[in-house]
């Protein structure tokens, strides 16, 4: 009975009830809006980062992670790389040799990384082909050929098929240097990552460096993420005595990001439901207070105190209930179409490179959310109906009757 | 046998600021099925006194029995059950519930005592033939006229069958076709039902029906006469 007056009494004053009803709708749609995008913003960010520069899982020397010396190397473990191939898991696969150093041209020197590729399977890998911005990427033909990123020639004022020197450790911890042609120019979006590595061939460093097999890194990336810590655990064990990581572990930062969009995304959604609240609590006073009479009313024919509360609370509920599923409706449509079209940020985007985002953004929202966005809607309009049904049963009826 | 008793009834509002005395010193008691009119000029201290004995209000000063309970002495939810399981009010301004139909609100009382489905269908029916409107059983409270109104809120009162039907000018708004109508259906209600009426008015028509006047001034008792 309370749940049937209590819905009629929604619909007495629809102008208002439908006012609370869209603003709780605009707010859980604003939430879901904001928190795709910024989740979209990270997602993209880490499947960059996963694409051009982490892959899922990378394999050195224990050692080289240590102390970074090219002694090591991983070339010892020969049919090493083969089987990582030829794992049914893995999609890709690519063994580099880093090295660091220095560039020079006529104008200029900068210290750097050095990154030995195989090109055939490194673009496999990467897609690195596909990054090259001007000039072309490895032609087999060519004598050392080298890419480096469009702010490293600037800086060096070198144009492509200019020479430049590269100076750097061999493999017996003399200097070893070697004129290299510029082929290409790349770029991955992160410009902080560019500005730092140029590309030769593997073939070519590892000359100059004199050991044609040297590599201190495979990078790997799986068919499915899902297999990623299982892989993980295959390939140790193949080489129990090698680092295998994750790209997690490569870059811990990443689980930072993740942890703090759940952050943000808490206090956006607090925020906007703390303001929810007092919009939702001023509306029903208004309402408690314009039926003081018929409160009394009630009352004084045998209402109790308690009814009363839980009419005026079941009213507010009532009202966030009808609210939330369209507010999740409308954010989850919103934050579908946005993921097939994307955000397009590139008038933005020469700010965002530099924190490695790509032009286009993805929204997108784990299904979990939006279950806990409803709580937070329950948990609001609960908040919200306590004072307005409190006040509602402070009234005392004759007073409350008197009032013609 | 006396079912309302009242011994010395003062009534002050405001005490502290502007004091209003609104009773000073009422003494009657009523016998149980009585047709009671408290009858006076506006301002006299009637709807004080009905409020008083439906324990909606407490005296300032006073005795105040109702039903053999001393309802002076009673909590706020006491109160409240008490009012639910022996008073019918009837206000001056109708007073329904408007988002129900005018069966819900005959039915309304009931359901808040659990009473069941077929007792209360049972129930609402015939006091919904009583008092003449079966046929606006689904109209809501702002479909129906006045008069309508105020017998959908007699028809309330009586459906719990309490002892008391208090009526604080249920006339009040009412033209005189629809007044003598009402008191018709009261009248035949008090026989039938044997509860006790007791309603304030201060119009003529409505004074000449009751069995028992008592008339009241500036809050104090001026005549009491049964007719
Ligand atoms: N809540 C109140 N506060 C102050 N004075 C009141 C209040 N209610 C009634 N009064 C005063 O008490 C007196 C009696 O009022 P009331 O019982 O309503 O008389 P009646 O119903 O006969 O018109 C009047 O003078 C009225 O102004
Ligand atoms: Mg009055």
């Amino acid at each position: 009975m309370l749940i049937k007056i209590a819905w009629r009494n929604i619909w007495r004053s629809r102008t208002r009830s439908l006012v609370v009803i869209g603003s709780i709708v605009i707010g859980v749609w604003a939430v879901i809006a904001l928190i795709s995008f910024s989740s979209g913003m990270v997602t993209t960010f880490i499947n960059n980062s996963i694409k051009n520069e982490l892959s899922h899982i990378q394999i050195h020397n224990a050692g080289f992670l240590k102390e970074r010396g090219v002694k090591f190397s991983i070339d010892k473990n020969a049919d090493l790389f083969e089987k990582i191939k030829n794992d049914p898991n893995v999609l890709a696969a690519s063994q580099r040799t880093v090295n660091t150093g220095m560039i020079s041209s006529a104008k200029g020197a900068r210290g750097l990384m050095i990154v030995g590729v195989d090109p055939e399977t490194e673009d496999e890998l990467t897609g690195l082909s596909d990054n090259i911005k001007e000039g072309d990427y490895f032609n087999p033909k060519k004598r050392n050929p080298i890419l480096i990123s469009k702010k490293m020639a600037e800086k060096l004022q070198v144009k492509v098929r200019q020479k430049v020197v590269l100076t750097f450790q061999n493999k017996q911890n003399d200097i070893a240097t070697g004129a290299f042609r510029i082929a290409g120019f790349f770029s991955t979006g992160n410009t902080n990552f560019d500005g730092f590595r140029v590309y030769t061939r593997r073939s070519d460093i590892n000359r100059l460096m004199g050991e044609e097999n040297i590599a201190h890194q495979i990078a790997v990336s799986l068919k499915d993420p899902k297999t990623l810590l299982a892989s993980q655990t295959a390939i140790q064990e193949m080489n129990p005595s090698l680092s295998v990581q994750t790209y997690k572990e490569v870059s811990p930062e990443i689980n930072l990001f993740e942890s703090q969009i759940a952050i943000s995304a808490g206090i956006f959604t607090f925020i906007v439901m703390l303001a929810l609240i007092f919009g939702i609590i001023n509306t029903m006073l208004m309402a408690v207070l314009e039926r003081y009479r018929e409160l009394g009313m009630l009352m004084s024919v045998g209402m109790k105190k308690g009814q009363i509360f839980l009419m005026i609370m079941l009213e507010t509920i009532m009202l966030g209930m009808v609210a939330a599923p369209f507010g999740l409706l409308f954010g989850y449509a919103t934050v579908k179409w946005l993921s097939k079209r994307g955000i397009d940020l590139s008038a933005y985007s020469d700010g965002l490179q530099q924190f490695g985002m790509s032009e286009k953004i993805y929204p997108d929202l784990s299904p979990e959310y939006y279950g806990m966005l409803a709580v937070a809607v329950a948990i609001t309009s609960i908040l919200a109906s306590i004072y307005p049904a409190l006040k509602a049963i402070r009234l005392k009826p004759v007073e409350a009757i008197r009032q013609l | 046998m006396s079912v309302i008793i009242a011994k010395g009834i003062k009534k002050v509002y405001n005490p502290k600021t502007i004091p209003v005395h609104a009773l000073n010193g009422v003494d009657f008691s009523i016998e149980k099925g009585e047709f009671t009119a408290i009858v006076g000029p506006s301002g006299s201290g009637k709807t004080t006194l009905l409020n008083i004995i439906g324990g909606l209000d407490n005296p300032s000063e006073g005795y105040i029995e109702v039903g053999g309970q001393d309802i002076s002495k009673l909590s706020d939810n006491e109160l409240i059950e008490f009012r639910k399981n022996n008073i019918g009010f009837v206000f001056q301004a109708y007073n329904l519930i408007p988002v129900m139909t005018a069966k819900e609100n005959v039915e309304f009382v009931m359901l808040l005592q659990k009473r069941s489905q077929e007792e209360r269908d049972a129930r609402v029916d015939e006091l919904m033939e009583a008092v003449g409107i079966s046929d606006k059983k689904d109209k809501r409270p702002s479909q129906l006229s006045g008069g309508q109104q105020q017998r959908v809120a007699v028809a309330r009162a009586l459906a719990p069958k309490p002892h008391f039907i208090l009526a604080d000018e249920p006339t009040a708004n009412l033209d005189s076709k629809s007044t003598s109508n009402l008191l018709d259906i009261m009248a035949n209600l008090n026989k039938k039902e044997n509860m006790t009426f007791v309603f304030s008015t201060h119009d003529q028509r409505v004074i000449d029906r009751a069995r028992r006047v008592i008339t009241i001034d500036d809050g104090r008792v001026v005549s009491d006469e049964v007719r």
